[in-house]
């Protein structure tokens, strides 16, 4: 089956791009998405620098979070904001430019194809990103994990980027307000029986998105977070 | 001598204090009463403590209270811990909702 006029697939888009702190780049990152979709929904997840004020003038549609209440967090409520506006299909992209806009475009584009709801990014399939390795025996770790306890095949679960159409979104109910959300996104996807495929994407590690990025002691803290979460179900 | 009828003091105010409780049910009310009734009894007889600890193989009874009360501040913490959770997400969509709400899009 053709798929329909690309154009219009990047019309039906919303890219969602959750952004804390992020003054620095952001306006370079929601420039870049302009050139190629016209819907960016940009979560300011009460930022306390002038993430906010960079983005007036910018194409980008902005929601604030009054307080700061993490990653996952705001990824749910741009998701819904996008889900409102009719999207057909969510991108989620992350906000320190460690992401090409070109990725996201063929992300949408597998998906506007068929035969999948759900297309991650994944820098290990991808020869020319540089991983550093302990961030890559960490990742790895995420994704054995992920892995084994939603079923999924999966090779990077910790990418931000992701396109999903509207169905797969409708099934995302995120609670792990934190970083946990990676492995929670799969695990929902999963009970949903929505088809996931991975491409791969460059990650750009910067010396700005190596600082801005997590913490590689934070991956306790994930592992705490996804065993309570068991508990508040 | 005086140390004991200083934790008898508290002990009891605490009794009454539980007892004003408004918002506590019946059933949190009674496990609480029982204990602290527990502690008042051990405070008066310290030597039934190290009956009840021989009984469960435990020397003395002191180091049986430290066990217990260890579990038992344990348990608490755990407990607020969730309910603390359960507050956050509650918070995020409050925060979520205000927030769609003054959501601005491009002038």
């Amino acid at each position: 089956m053709q798929a329909t006029d690309p154009g219009d697939v990047l019309d039906a888009a919303f890219v969602v791009v959750p952004a804390y702190n992020e003054a620095r780049v952001i306006r370079d990152v929601v420039e870049g998405l302009a050139t190629a979709f016209p819907n960016i929904v940009v979560v300011n997840d009460g930022s306390s620098d002038d993430t906010e004020e960079i983005l007036r003038g910018t194409p980008a549609k902005v929601i604030t979070h009054p307080l700061n209440l993490g990653q996952g967090a705001a990824l749910q409520t741009g998701i819904t904001f996008a889900l409102k506006r009719g999207a057909a299909y969510v991108v989620t992209f992350d906000a320190d430019g460690q992401h090409r806009v070109e990725d996201a475009v063929s992300a949408v584009r597998l998906l506007a194809a068929g035969g999948c709801d759900v297309v991650c990014g994944s820098r290990f399939l991808d020869t020319a990103s540089n991983v550093p390795p302990m961030r890559k025996f960490l990742l790895k770790a995420a994704v054995a994990f992920a892995n084994a306890t939603s079923g999924a095949h999966m090779t990077d679960v910790h990418n931000g980027l992701r396109a999903l159409n509207r169905k797969a979104a409708s099934c995302l109910n995120i609670s792990q307000s934190g970083m946990a959300h990676a492995s929670e996104i799969i695990s929902q996807l999963r009970k949903h029986d929505m088809a996931i495929r991975e491409i791969p994407v460059r990650i750009v590690y910067t010396e700005y998105s190596m600082t801005k990025g997590q913490s590689s002691l934070n991956a306790i803290n994930i592992l705490f977070d996804l065993v309570i979460g068991r508990f508040l179900k | 001598m005086t140390f004991k009828f200083f934790l008898i003091a508290v002990l009891i105010g605490f009794l009454f204090y539980l007892l004003l409780l408004p918002r506590l049910d019946t059933l949190r009310k009674g496990v609480i009463f029982l204990l602290v009734l527990t502690m008042l009894l051990f405070v008066i007889q310290p030597d039934w403590s190290t009956t009840v600890a021989h009984q469960v193989g435990v020397s003395r009874g002191v180091d049986l209270l430290f066990y217990l009360s260890h579990l038992l501040l344990f348990f608490v913490a755990f407990a607020y811990y969730l309910k603390f959770k359960k507050m956050e997400a509650r918070l995020t969509k409050l925060v979520r909702q205000l927030a769609l709400e003054r959501a601005w899009t491009e002038p």
